[in-house]
């Protein structure tokens, strides 16, 4: 096959998911009321408690990330939940694809959806709460928000491969996997505060090591950025793995079957 | 070509449930399907078909036994068969948001289409199976005859050289359905594919198929051609006759066409071949009786499995 062919393989899921989220009204929310509540209730949050510059950067990059990776992990988890709640799932499954074009393209859709969230935010926390993300120039930001999207991606996948083995209504078992990184990765506060188990947790995942090496641009801390990197990377291969595996598991045990009833 | 498109043997599937419940739904199935036919899975509800077709085109993978696809082991190279076949599954579903054109477009990126092949192959699929109108219909506004369409115009996207058609008919009206089967013969003929196709529905498998397999609980109880099939289970159309009087059995017997008779005090049941060939010769022998009732019905799966299972 040719690359472009190869290409097309990938390209299909974000064809798809941008088509149903174009029609979509709750995209709306997802991408505006949501993301906007979230953020101006942790700047009014600040103003209240009349905290200063920095602890305000430290709040809305926390607020921005969980918002980011909110949005982007759906759009992966989307792909294969699309196809259940619409029960086409069997037509995904004959063609001849990997799961990586499933992820791969979901991703790239929610790189995208996740980036115009992000352009919002900044805006917004720019003119109403007086903090720029520009002043910390475009390569610790990019890096940021890779961190984000990659840890939103192995979020989706965990999605992904829980419906595969469990069932359709695992979803719900996944999705407070985002609620777990709310708590422990230090969104709204260093991940020293938190005892000391689960700052062992905090540590095994990577949008940690994102958070704290994109904060110290601002106020200067320790941090491990290529700890972060490896766990990234790390997660998203072993993701990918597992994945395969699950669908290969669905094929015996038949489930690919039922999640189309 | 010269490989079999399928060659499976010893099929068996068991489905587990999560408490450690398990349901053996295929025993031991071993068929060869030859290169080019339309080979029909007939069956009551629940008797596998899906199941079956669901192993043949790798979307599931069977405990035991040994399945050969195109010349290819179904479980190791699962993926390269992909390429060379598709399926139209029972009760056909899409992404309901996205129209015809956009679902056809989205499937044909999945088997790698791009570019003007990608756009041609869309709009050929679309005169094919007369879509054209409906291109910008959302699949949710179809009616289940359009759905069915567009599900023929999917499987046909990559060229298939086997295609797995799930019940293609069922649940559409008497005259879609006559179209939809007139459909797949000209596919069948104009792209000389091979075609496995499930039904329950009796002169459907007829009138497609040039071999059929019964399906009965898992087990494939009777395979050959519909008019083997036909001879040697009695499954032709039945005539059923209420009468007083007296009527020559042996006679009737001797009608060609004839399939069987069987024969109760004032009432016969006798299976022909074709109706407008035998039917008047047959009133005609009843003309020393008086004839109450006459009835003419097609075969129906319960009669053949009552036979069957004698
Ligand atoms: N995914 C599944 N998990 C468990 N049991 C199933 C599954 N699919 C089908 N069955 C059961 O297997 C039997 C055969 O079903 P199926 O292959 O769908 O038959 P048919 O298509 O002939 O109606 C039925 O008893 C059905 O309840
Ligand atoms: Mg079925």
């Amino acid at each position: 096959m040719n690359w472009q062919g190869e290409l097309n393989k990938y390209l299909a899921s974000a064809y798809k998911n941008w088509l149903i989220s174009r029609r979509n009204v709750f995209t709306l929310f997802e991408l505006f009321f949501w993301p906007m509540i979230s953020l101006l209730s942790i700047g009014l949050l600040t103003r209240f408690l009349k905290v200063d510059s920095s602890m305000v950067s430290f709040l809305l990059v926390g607020a921005i990330a969980l918002t980011i990776l909110q949005v982007a992990q759906i759009d992966v988890a989307y792909v294969l939940l699309f196809d259940m709640w619409s029960k086409s799932i069997k037509n995904t499954f004959i063609a001849p694809i990997n799961s990586y074009h499933l992820v791969f393209g979901a991703m790239l859709f929610g790189i995208l959806r996740g980036s115009v969230v992000f352009f919002i935010l900044a805006m917004v926390s720019r003119y109403l709460f007086g903090f720029n993300f520009q002043d910390g120039g475009l390569l610790p930001l990019l890096i940021f928000l890779a961190g984000v999207f990659s840890t939103a991606a192995v979020i989706g996948i965990t999605v992904c491969i829980s419906i595969l083995t469990f069932g359709q209504k695992a979803d719900v078992a996944a999705w407070s996997l985002s609620g777990m990184i709310l708590l422990i990765s230090g969104i709204y506060y260093p991940v020293e505060v938190l005892p000391q188990l689960l700052q062992t947790l905090a540590r095994a995942i990577p949008l940690t090591y994102f958070l704290e090496y994109y904060r110290s641009v601002f106020i200067p801390g320790p941090h491990n950025l290529a700890i972060g990197v490896f766990l990234a990377v790390f997660y998203l291969v072993l993701g990918l793995i597992l994945l395969d595996g699950a669908i290969e598991r669905a094929r015996r045990t038949g489930i690919l079957l039922r999640l189309s009833e | 070509m010269t490989e079999k498109p399928i060659k499976a043997a010893g099929i068996c599937k068991t489905y587990k449930g999560f408490l450690g419940s398990s349901a053996t739904v295929l025993h031991d199935i071993s068929l060869e399907i030859e290169e080019g036919e339309i080979f029909g899975l007939l069956g009551p509800n629940g008797s596998g078909k899906t199941t079956l077709i669901s192993i043949f085109s790798t979307l599931i993978f069977p405990e035991r036994g040994s399945l050969s696809i195109l010349g290819m082991d179904a479980r190791r190279h699962n993926k390269e068969i992909r390429k060379f076949i598709n399926i139209s599954t029972a009760k056909p579903n899409f992404p309901w948001s996205l129209t015809v054109r956009e679902n056809l477009r989205y499937y044909g990126m999945l088997y790698g289409l791009h570019g003007s092949a990608l756009s041609r192959t869309v709009e050929d699929q679309m005169d094919a199976f007369e879509l054209g109108e409906f291109r910008d219909m959302k699949f949710e506004n179809l009616s289940t005859g359009l759905k069915q369409r567009l599900s023929l115009a999917k499987a046909m996207l990559n060229q298939p050289r086997l295609l797995f058609l799930d019940e293609p008919t069922t649940g559409l009206d008497p005259d879609i359905s006559i179209k939809t089967r007139m459909l797949i013969k000209r596919i069948h003929q104009e792209q000389n594919i091979s075609v496995v196709l499930s039904t329950h529905y009796m002169p459907e498998a007829e009138m497609l198929c040039d071999r059929i397999a019964f399906l009965r609980k898992g087990r494939i109880v009777a395979m050959d051609t519909p008019r083997n099939l036909k001879r040697h289970l009695g499954l032709g159309e039945r005539i059923v006759v209420t009468y007083e009087g007296s009527v020559d059995i042996a006679a009737l017997q001797g009608l060609p066409g004839v399939l069987a008779i069987k024969s109760e005090r004032d009432r016969l049941e006798i299976v022909i071949d074709r109706v407008e060939d035998s039917l008047d010769r047959i009133v005609k022998l009843f003309c020393a009786a008086r004839i109450l009732n006459i009835t003419v019905r097609e075969p129906d799966l319960e009669d053949v499995f009552l036979e069957l299972a004698r």
